[in-house]
Protein backbone atom coordinates (compact mmCIF):
# COMPACT_ATOMS: atom_id res chain seq x y z
CA UNK A 1 0.00 0.00 0.00
CA UNK A 2 2.77 2.41 0.98
CA UNK A 3 4.77 1.60 -2.12
CA UNK A 4 1.69 2.10 -4.28
CA UNK A 5 0.98 5.47 -2.62
CA UNK A 6 4.54 6.60 -3.26
CA UNK A 7 4.26 5.45 -6.88
CA UNK A 8 1.01 7.40 -7.18
CA UNK A 9 2.77 10.50 -5.90
CA UNK A 10 5.49 9.89 -8.48
CA UNK A 11 2.84 9.64 -11.19
CA UNK A 12 1.35 12.90 -9.98
CA UNK A 13 4.70 14.67 -10.28
CA UNK A 14 5.22 13.09 -13.69
CA UNK A 15 1.82 14.38 -14.79
CA UNK A 16 2.96 17.96 -14.00
CA UNK A 17 5.68 17.45 -16.60
CA UNK A 18 3.42 15.71 -19.12
CA UNK A 19 0.85 18.51 -18.74
CA UNK A 20 3.38 20.91 -20.30
CA UNK A 21 3.45 18.79 -23.45
CA UNK A 22 -0.29 18.63 -23.94
CA UNK A 23 -1.45 21.50 -26.13
CA UNK A 24 -4.99 22.78 -26.33
CA UNK A 25 -6.97 21.75 -29.40
CA UNK A 26 -7.65 25.15 -30.89
CA UNK A 27 -9.85 23.67 -33.61
CA UNK A 28 -12.16 22.05 -31.01
CA UNK A 29 -13.24 24.73 -28.53
CA UNK A 30 -9.72 25.11 -27.16
CA UNK A 31 -10.24 21.83 -25.34
CA UNK A 32 -7.32 20.32 -23.45
CA UNK A 33 -6.42 17.17 -21.58
CA UNK A 34 -6.11 17.86 -17.88
CA UNK A 35 -3.79 15.03 -16.96
CA UNK A 36 -3.00 16.10 -13.40
CA UNK A 37 -6.63 16.20 -12.21
CA UNK A 38 -7.19 12.95 -14.06
CA UNK A 39 -4.41 11.21 -12.11
CA UNK A 40 -5.96 12.48 -8.86
CA UNK A 41 -9.43 11.26 -9.91
CA UNK A 42 -8.33 7.85 -11.13
CA UNK A 43 -5.96 7.43 -8.22
CA UNK A 44 -8.67 8.36 -5.71
CA UNK A 45 -10.78 5.39 -6.61
CA UNK A 46 -7.90 2.95 -6.11
CA UNK A 47 -6.90 3.98 -2.59
CA UNK A 48 -8.39 4.41 0.87
CA UNK A 49 -9.97 7.69 1.99
CA UNK A 50 -6.89 8.75 3.94
CA UNK A 51 -4.56 8.31 0.98
CA UNK A 52 -7.11 10.03 -1.26
CA UNK A 53 -6.98 13.09 1.00
CA UNK A 54 -3.19 13.26 0.74
CA UNK A 55 -3.37 12.73 -3.03
CA UNK A 56 -5.98 15.49 -3.43
CA UNK A 57 -3.89 17.81 -1.29
CA UNK A 58 -0.74 17.25 -3.33
CA UNK A 59 -2.63 17.49 -6.62
CA UNK A 60 -4.42 20.68 -5.63
CA UNK A 61 -1.24 22.25 -4.33
CA UNK A 62 0.70 21.51 -7.51
CA UNK A 63 -2.20 22.62 -9.67
CA UNK A 64 -2.46 25.97 -7.91
CA UNK A 65 1.29 26.47 -8.04
CA UNK A 66 0.92 26.11 -11.78
CA UNK A 67 -2.37 27.91 -12.39
CA UNK A 68 -2.96 30.69 -9.87
CA UNK A 69 -2.14 34.11 -11.24
CA UNK A 70 -0.43 36.49 -8.90
CA UNK A 71 0.97 39.93 -9.54
CA UNK A 72 2.58 42.60 -7.40
CA UNK A 73 0.13 45.21 -6.21
CA UNK A 74 0.50 48.82 -7.23
CA UNK A 75 0.31 51.90 -5.05
CA UNK A 76 -2.82 51.43 -2.89
CA UNK A 77 -3.64 55.13 -3.26
CA UNK A 78 -4.23 54.59 -6.98
CA UNK A 79 -5.24 50.92 -6.98
CA UNK A 80 -7.72 51.19 -4.14
CA UNK A 81 -9.67 48.10 -5.12
CA UNK A 82 -6.99 45.45 -5.41
CA UNK A 83 -8.02 42.71 -7.86
CA UNK A 84 -9.55 39.72 -6.17
CA UNK A 85 -8.48 36.31 -7.35
CA UNK A 86 -9.03 32.80 -6.11
CA UNK A 87 -7.04 32.00 -3.00
CA UNK A 88 -4.08 29.67 -3.36
CA UNK A 89 -5.28 26.29 -2.15
CA UNK A 90 -8.84 26.41 -3.50
CA UNK A 91 -8.02 23.51 -5.83
CA UNK A 92 -7.19 21.36 -2.81
CA UNK A 93 -10.80 21.73 -1.67
CA UNK A 94 -12.20 21.07 -5.14
CA UNK A 95 -9.92 18.08 -5.70
CA UNK A 96 -10.99 16.65 -2.34
CA UNK A 97 -14.67 17.00 -3.27
CA UNK A 98 -13.97 15.30 -6.59
CA UNK A 99 -12.03 12.60 -4.75
CA UNK A 100 -15.02 11.92 -2.49
CA UNK A 101 -17.25 11.78 -5.57
CA UNK A 102 -14.98 9.14 -7.08
CA UNK A 103 -14.79 7.22 -3.82
CA UNK A 104 -18.59 7.04 -3.81
CA UNK A 105 -18.50 4.32 -6.47
CA UNK A 106 -15.33 2.64 -5.23
CA UNK A 107 -17.16 -0.59 -4.28
CA UNK A 108 -18.42 -0.89 -7.86
CA UNK A 109 -14.95 -0.12 -9.16
CA UNK A 110 -13.48 -2.83 -6.94
CA UNK A 111 -15.93 -5.29 -8.48
CA UNK A 112 -14.13 -4.67 -11.76
CA UNK A 113 -16.52 -2.17 -13.35
CA UNK A 114 -13.83 0.38 -14.08
CA UNK A 115 -15.76 1.90 -17.00
CA UNK A 116 -18.26 3.51 -14.60
CA UNK A 117 -15.41 5.24 -12.82
CA UNK A 118 -13.96 6.25 -16.19
CA UNK A 119 -17.29 7.87 -17.11
CA UNK A 120 -17.44 9.53 -13.72
CA UNK A 121 -14.05 11.17 -14.29
CA UNK A 122 -15.67 13.07 -17.17
CA UNK A 123 -18.53 14.20 -14.93
CA UNK A 124 -16.12 15.16 -12.15
CA UNK A 125 -13.91 17.18 -14.52
CA UNK A 126 -16.98 18.95 -15.91
CA UNK A 127 -18.18 19.83 -12.40
CA UNK A 128 -14.71 20.90 -11.35
CA UNK A 129 -14.26 23.25 -14.31
CA UNK A 130 -17.78 24.62 -14.05
CA UNK A 131 -17.44 25.34 -10.33
CA UNK A 132 -13.99 26.84 -10.89
CA UNK A 133 -15.36 29.12 -13.59
CA UNK A 134 -18.26 30.20 -11.39
CA UNK A 135 -15.90 30.83 -8.47
CA UNK A 136 -13.69 33.01 -10.66
CA UNK A 137 -16.73 34.96 -11.79
CA UNK A 138 -17.98 35.27 -8.22
CA UNK A 139 -14.64 36.53 -6.93
CA UNK A 140 -14.20 39.19 -9.61
CA UNK A 141 -17.85 40.13 -9.35
CA UNK A 142 -19.11 39.39 -12.85
CA UNK A 143 -20.48 36.23 -14.38
CA UNK A 144 -20.09 35.66 -18.07
CA UNK A 145 -22.07 32.51 -18.74
CA UNK A 146 -22.13 31.71 -22.43
CA UNK A 147 -22.09 28.90 -24.95
CA UNK A 148 -18.36 29.24 -25.56
CA UNK A 149 -17.61 28.55 -21.91
CA UNK A 150 -19.87 25.48 -21.80
CA UNK A 151 -18.44 24.13 -25.05
CA UNK A 152 -14.91 24.58 -23.78
CA UNK A 153 -15.76 22.81 -20.52
CA UNK A 154 -17.56 19.83 -21.98
CA UNK A 155 -14.99 19.36 -24.74
CA UNK A 156 -12.21 19.38 -22.15
CA UNK A 157 -14.16 16.94 -19.96
CA UNK A 158 -14.70 14.51 -22.83
CA UNK A 159 -11.10 14.74 -24.02
CA UNK A 160 -9.81 14.13 -20.50
CA UNK A 161 -12.30 11.32 -19.87
CA UNK A 162 -11.17 9.51 -23.03
CA UNK A 163 -7.72 9.18 -21.51
CA UNK A 164 -8.98 7.68 -18.24
CA UNK A 165 -8.92 4.00 -19.41
CA UNK A 166 -5.22 4.40 -20.15
CA UNK A 167 -4.62 5.91 -16.71
CA UNK A 168 -6.56 3.08 -15.06
CA UNK A 169 -4.51 0.56 -17.02
CA UNK A 170 -1.29 2.21 -15.81
CA UNK A 171 -2.59 2.23 -12.22
CA UNK A 172 -3.47 -1.47 -12.41
CA UNK A 173 0.02 -2.25 -13.69
CA UNK A 174 1.65 -0.15 -10.99
CA UNK A 175 -0.57 -1.77 -8.34
CA UNK A 176 0.47 -5.23 -9.56
CA UNK A 177 4.13 -4.26 -9.36
CA UNK A 178 3.67 -2.84 -5.87
CA UNK A 179 1.60 -5.77 -4.65
CA UNK A 180 -1.37 -3.51 -3.94
CA UNK A 181 -4.85 -4.99 -4.35
CA UNK A 182 -7.31 -2.70 -6.10
CA UNK A 183 -10.07 -5.13 -7.04
CA UNK A 184 -11.89 -7.47 -4.68
CA UNK A 185 -10.35 -10.92 -4.83
CA UNK A 186 -12.65 -13.54 -6.35
CA UNK B 1 -12.44 5.44 11.51
CA UNK B 2 -9.14 3.68 10.93
CA UNK B 3 -6.17 5.27 12.76
CA UNK B 4 -4.29 5.88 9.48
CA UNK B 5 -7.29 7.60 7.91
CA UNK B 6 -7.66 9.72 11.03
CA UNK B 7 -3.98 10.69 10.85
CA UNK B 8 -4.36 11.55 7.16
CA UNK B 9 -7.40 13.71 7.97
CA UNK B 10 -5.48 15.58 10.66
CA UNK B 11 -2.57 16.13 8.27
CA UNK B 12 -4.97 17.23 5.55
CA UNK B 13 -6.69 19.79 7.78
CA UNK B 14 -3.36 21.11 9.04
CA UNK B 15 -2.11 21.40 5.46
CA UNK B 16 -5.28 23.17 4.40
CA UNK B 17 -4.98 25.71 7.21
CA UNK B 18 -1.34 26.30 6.30
CA UNK B 19 -2.04 26.75 2.58
CA UNK B 20 -4.94 29.15 3.13
CA UNK B 21 -2.91 31.31 5.48
CA UNK B 22 0.06 31.71 3.17
CA UNK B 23 1.02 35.33 2.52
CA UNK B 24 1.02 36.68 -1.05
CA UNK B 25 4.81 36.77 -0.93
CA UNK B 26 5.02 33.12 0.09
CA UNK B 27 2.59 32.12 -2.67
CA UNK B 28 4.66 33.99 -5.20
CA UNK B 29 7.82 32.36 -3.89
CA UNK B 30 6.24 28.90 -4.20
CA UNK B 31 5.05 29.66 -7.72
CA UNK B 32 8.43 31.09 -8.71
CA UNK B 33 10.22 27.99 -7.39
CA UNK B 34 7.78 25.74 -9.22
CA UNK B 35 8.08 27.77 -12.43
CA UNK B 36 11.89 27.78 -12.27
CA UNK B 37 11.94 24.03 -11.76
CA UNK B 38 9.59 23.31 -14.60
CA UNK B 39 10.65 26.06 -17.03
CA UNK B 40 12.95 23.88 -19.19
CA UNK B 41 9.99 21.55 -19.70
CA UNK B 42 7.65 24.44 -20.47
CA UNK B 43 10.02 25.50 -23.24
CA UNK B 44 10.04 21.99 -24.66
CA UNK B 45 6.28 21.84 -24.21
CA UNK B 46 5.75 25.07 -26.10
CA UNK B 47 7.87 23.70 -28.94
CA UNK B 48 5.72 20.57 -29.10
CA UNK B 49 2.59 22.74 -29.02
CA UNK B 50 3.87 24.80 -31.96
CA UNK B 51 4.64 21.57 -33.80
CA UNK B 52 1.19 20.15 -33.08
CA UNK B 53 -0.52 23.35 -34.21
CA UNK B 54 1.50 23.43 -37.42
CA UNK B 55 0.64 19.80 -38.03
CA UNK B 56 -3.07 20.45 -37.51
CA UNK B 57 -2.90 23.42 -39.86
CA UNK B 58 -1.18 21.21 -42.42
CA UNK B 59 -3.92 18.60 -42.04
CA UNK B 60 -6.62 21.25 -42.44
CA UNK B 61 -4.95 22.65 -45.53
CA UNK B 62 -4.23 19.31 -47.16
CA UNK B 63 -7.92 18.66 -47.84
CA UNK B 64 -8.23 22.03 -49.57
CA UNK B 65 -5.10 21.38 -51.57
CA UNK B 66 -6.41 18.05 -52.75
CA UNK B 67 -9.48 19.73 -54.21
CA UNK B 68 -7.29 22.33 -55.77
CA UNK B 69 -5.05 19.74 -57.38
CA UNK B 70 -8.08 18.24 -59.06
CA UNK B 71 -9.05 21.61 -60.50
CA UNK B 72 -5.85 23.21 -61.64
CA UNK B 73 -2.71 22.08 -63.35
CA UNK B 74 0.40 21.19 -61.36
CA UNK B 75 2.45 24.10 -62.58
CA UNK B 76 -0.11 26.67 -61.54
CA UNK B 77 -0.25 25.11 -58.07
CA UNK B 78 3.46 25.33 -57.73
CA UNK B 79 3.42 29.03 -58.53
CA UNK B 80 0.59 29.56 -56.12
CA UNK B 81 2.55 27.92 -53.37
CA UNK B 82 5.59 30.03 -54.21
CA UNK B 83 3.46 33.16 -54.20
CA UNK B 84 1.96 32.14 -50.87
CA UNK B 85 5.38 31.61 -49.38
CA UNK B 86 6.54 34.99 -50.68
CA UNK B 87 3.53 36.66 -49.07
CA UNK B 88 4.25 34.86 -45.83
CA UNK B 89 7.88 35.97 -45.90
CA UNK B 90 6.79 39.48 -46.81
CA UNK B 91 4.42 39.53 -43.81
CA UNK B 92 7.11 38.19 -41.53
CA UNK B 93 9.57 40.70 -42.93
CA UNK B 94 7.15 43.58 -42.28
CA UNK B 95 6.51 42.34 -38.78
CA UNK B 96 10.21 42.11 -37.98
CA UNK B 97 10.80 45.50 -39.61
CA UNK B 98 8.10 47.01 -37.39
CA UNK B 99 9.64 45.32 -34.40
CA UNK B 100 13.08 46.66 -35.28
CA UNK B 101 11.72 50.15 -35.84
CA UNK B 102 9.91 49.98 -32.52
CA UNK B 103 13.09 48.96 -30.72
CA UNK B 104 14.92 51.90 -32.33
CA UNK B 105 12.13 54.40 -31.64
CA UNK B 106 11.18 53.53 -28.09
CA UNK B 107 12.45 55.64 -25.23
CA UNK B 108 12.64 52.62 -22.92
CA UNK B 109 15.30 49.98 -22.46
CA UNK B 110 13.61 46.98 -24.00
CA UNK B 111 14.35 43.33 -24.62
CA UNK B 112 12.68 41.79 -27.66
CA UNK B 113 11.00 38.42 -27.15
CA UNK B 114 9.03 35.89 -29.17
CA UNK B 115 5.71 34.56 -27.99
CA UNK B 116 6.18 30.81 -27.68
CA UNK B 117 2.85 29.83 -26.18
CA UNK B 118 -0.55 31.45 -25.84
CA UNK B 119 -2.88 30.83 -22.94
CA UNK B 120 -1.27 27.73 -21.42
CA UNK B 121 -3.95 27.77 -18.72
CA UNK B 122 -7.62 26.94 -18.90
CA UNK B 123 -8.98 30.31 -17.80
CA UNK B 124 -6.11 32.67 -16.96
CA UNK B 125 -5.02 34.92 -19.80
CA UNK B 126 -1.29 34.58 -20.06
CA UNK B 127 1.35 34.06 -22.72
CA UNK B 128 4.83 32.65 -22.51
CA UNK B 129 7.85 34.35 -24.06
CA UNK B 130 11.31 33.04 -24.86
CA UNK B 131 13.21 35.28 -22.45
CA UNK B 132 13.96 34.62 -18.82
CA UNK B 133 16.46 35.00 -16.03
CA UNK B 134 19.27 34.13 -18.47
CA UNK B 135 18.41 37.37 -20.25
CA UNK B 136 18.67 39.45 -17.10
CA UNK B 137 15.12 39.23 -15.75
CA UNK B 138 15.02 38.82 -12.00
CA UNK B 139 13.35 35.69 -10.63
CA UNK B 140 11.68 37.61 -7.81
CA UNK B 141 11.75 41.26 -8.88
CA UNK B 142 10.64 44.25 -6.80
CA UNK B 143 8.30 45.31 -9.59
CA UNK B 144 6.76 43.41 -12.50
CA UNK B 145 8.32 44.25 -15.86
CA UNK B 146 6.00 45.84 -18.39
CA UNK B 147 5.44 44.16 -21.78
CA UNK B 148 4.58 45.95 -25.03
CA UNK B 149 3.61 44.88 -28.54
CA UNK B 150 5.51 46.01 -31.62
CA UNK B 151 2.91 48.72 -32.27
CA UNK B 152 3.73 50.15 -28.82
CA UNK B 153 0.46 48.98 -27.26
CA UNK B 154 0.35 47.59 -23.74
CA UNK B 155 0.35 43.79 -23.59
CA UNK B 156 0.70 43.12 -19.87
CA UNK B 157 3.35 42.50 -17.29
CA UNK B 158 5.81 39.77 -16.47
CA UNK B 159 4.45 37.41 -13.87
CA UNK B 160 7.01 34.63 -13.46
CA UNK B 161 10.43 33.96 -14.96
CA UNK B 162 12.29 30.73 -15.58
CA UNK B 163 15.76 30.43 -17.10
CA UNK B 164 14.76 30.88 -20.73
CA UNK B 165 11.07 31.46 -20.50
CA UNK B 166 8.70 33.87 -18.76
CA UNK B 167 5.00 34.09 -18.18
CA UNK B 168 3.21 37.33 -19.02
CA UNK B 169 -0.13 38.24 -17.49
CA UNK B 170 -2.18 39.97 -20.20
CA UNK B 171 -4.13 43.14 -19.44
CA UNK B 172 -7.24 41.29 -20.63
CA UNK B 173 -7.20 39.01 -17.57
CA UNK B 174 -9.69 39.80 -14.80
CA UNK B 175 -7.01 40.30 -12.15
CA UNK B 176 -5.09 42.81 -14.27
CA UNK B 177 -5.47 46.50 -13.38
CA UNK B 178 -3.93 49.44 -15.22
CA UNK B 179 -4.23 53.04 -14.14
CA UNK B 180 -5.25 54.97 -17.26
CA UNK B 181 -6.23 58.35 -18.69
CA UNK B 182 -8.35 59.33 -21.66
CA UNK B 183 -6.70 61.57 -24.25
CA UNK B 184 -7.88 65.15 -24.39
CA UNK B 185 -9.83 64.91 -21.13
CA UNK B 186 -9.09 65.01 -17.43
CA UNK B 187 -10.67 61.59 -17.00
CA UNK B 188 -8.63 58.92 -15.23
CA UNK B 189 -9.67 55.43 -14.22
CA UNK B 190 -8.57 51.83 -13.93
CA UNK B 191 -8.57 49.50 -16.94
CA UNK B 192 -9.53 45.93 -16.02
CA UNK B 193 -9.82 42.77 -18.09
CA UNK B 194 -13.03 40.83 -18.50
CA UNK B 195 -13.83 37.15 -18.23
CA UNK B 196 -14.00 35.78 -21.77
CA UNK B 197 -14.11 32.25 -23.12
CA UNK B 198 -13.61 30.36 -26.37
CA UNK B 199 -14.73 32.37 -29.40
CA UNK B 200 -14.95 35.70 -27.59
CA UNK B 201 -12.67 38.62 -28.35
CA UNK B 202 -10.65 40.00 -25.44
CA UNK B 203 -12.36 42.90 -23.73
CA UNK B 204 -11.30 45.71 -21.45
CA UNK B 205 -13.30 48.04 -19.20
CA UNK B 206 -12.24 51.47 -18.01
CA UNK B 207 -13.77 51.89 -14.56
CA UNK B 208 -14.13 54.65 -11.98
CA UNK B 209 -14.70 57.45 -14.49
CA UNK B 210 -16.82 60.42 -13.48
CA UNK B 211 -20.51 60.17 -14.28
CA UNK B 212 -20.43 63.48 -16.09
CA UNK B 213 -17.62 62.46 -18.44
CA UNK B 214 -18.22 63.14 -22.12
CA UNK B 215 -16.35 60.37 -23.89
CA UNK B 216 -16.78 59.75 -27.57
CA UNK B 217 -16.10 56.56 -29.44
CA UNK B 218 -12.57 56.42 -30.79
CA UNK B 219 -10.88 58.43 -28.03
CA UNK B 220 -7.56 56.91 -27.12
CA UNK B 221 -6.73 55.55 -23.67
CA UNK B 222 -3.18 55.60 -22.32
CA UNK B 223 -1.44 54.53 -19.13
CA UNK B 224 -1.12 57.50 -16.81
CA UNK B 225 1.94 56.31 -14.90
CA UNK B 226 0.32 56.48 -11.48
CA UNK B 227 0.51 53.56 -9.09
CA UNK B 228 4.10 52.45 -9.81
CA UNK B 229 3.10 49.62 -12.13
CA UNK B 230 3.29 50.96 -15.69
CA UNK B 231 5.22 53.83 -17.29
CA UNK B 232 3.03 56.71 -18.57
CA UNK B 233 1.69 57.27 -22.10
CA UNK B 234 1.59 53.69 -23.33
CA UNK B 235 -1.44 53.10 -25.57
CA UNK B 236 -4.00 50.73 -24.08
CA UNK B 237 -6.84 51.02 -26.56
CA UNK B 238 -9.70 53.15 -27.83
CA UNK B 239 -13.10 53.86 -26.34
CA UNK B 240 -15.94 51.87 -27.88
CA UNK B 241 -18.80 52.74 -25.58
CA UNK B 242 -19.49 54.73 -22.42
CA UNK B 243 -22.09 53.91 -19.78
CA UNK B 244 -23.08 55.83 -16.69
CA UNK B 245 -23.49 53.64 -13.61
CA UNK B 246 -25.00 54.45 -10.21
CA UNK B 247 -21.70 55.74 -8.79
CA UNK B 248 -19.15 55.85 -11.60
CA UNK B 249 -18.97 55.97 -15.37
CA UNK B 250 -17.56 52.96 -17.19
CA UNK B 251 -16.22 52.63 -20.73
CA UNK B 252 -15.75 49.66 -23.03
CA UNK B 253 -12.24 49.66 -24.49
CA UNK B 254 -11.02 48.05 -27.69
CA UNK B 255 -7.42 46.93 -27.00
CA UNK B 256 -4.63 48.57 -29.00
CA UNK B 257 -3.00 45.17 -29.32
CA UNK B 258 -4.28 42.32 -31.46
CA UNK B 259 -3.87 39.59 -28.85
CA UNK B 260 -4.85 36.78 -31.21
CA UNK B 261 -1.98 37.48 -33.59
CA UNK B 262 0.66 38.44 -31.06
CA UNK B 263 4.02 37.06 -32.14
CA UNK B 264 6.72 39.42 -30.88
CA UNK B 265 6.74 41.52 -27.72
CA UNK B 266 9.11 43.87 -25.92
CA UNK B 267 9.86 43.77 -22.24
CA UNK B 268 10.67 47.15 -20.68
CA UNK B 269 13.54 46.58 -18.28
CA UNK B 270 13.39 50.09 -16.70
CA UNK B 271 11.59 50.64 -13.44
CA UNK B 272 8.10 52.03 -14.11
CA UNK B 273 8.81 54.66 -11.42
CA UNK B 274 6.06 56.86 -10.18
Amino acid sequence: MLLYSISLTGLLLLSCIVQQFLPSVSSWYDARILILPLIVLCGSVTVSTGTMLILAYLGGFLWDAQQILSVTQGDPVVYQNSPDSLKFGYSVVLYTLMGFLMQGIRPIFREGKWYLSAALTGVAIFLYLFVEYLLRGFVVGGFNLNDGMLQQIWATSILTMLLSPLIFWILFRVADLCGHTIRYKN
Amino acid sequence: MKPLNFLALILFIAGLVWVFTLSEKSVRHIQQSYYSAISPLIKKGSESESFANKFLEEVAHSADLEKLVEQVIEERDRFKLIAGRVRELEGENNQLRNALNFKKKTQFDVVAARVVRKQPQMWGKTIEIDRGTDDGFEAEPEFDLCVLASNGGLVGRLQLSGEQISSVLLITDEISQVSAKVEGTSEVGIVVGRQTTFGQTPQLRLRYLSKTAILQKGLKVYTDGRGKLFPPNIPIGTIEDFEVGPVYGEAEIKPAVDFTNLKNVFVITDSPGD
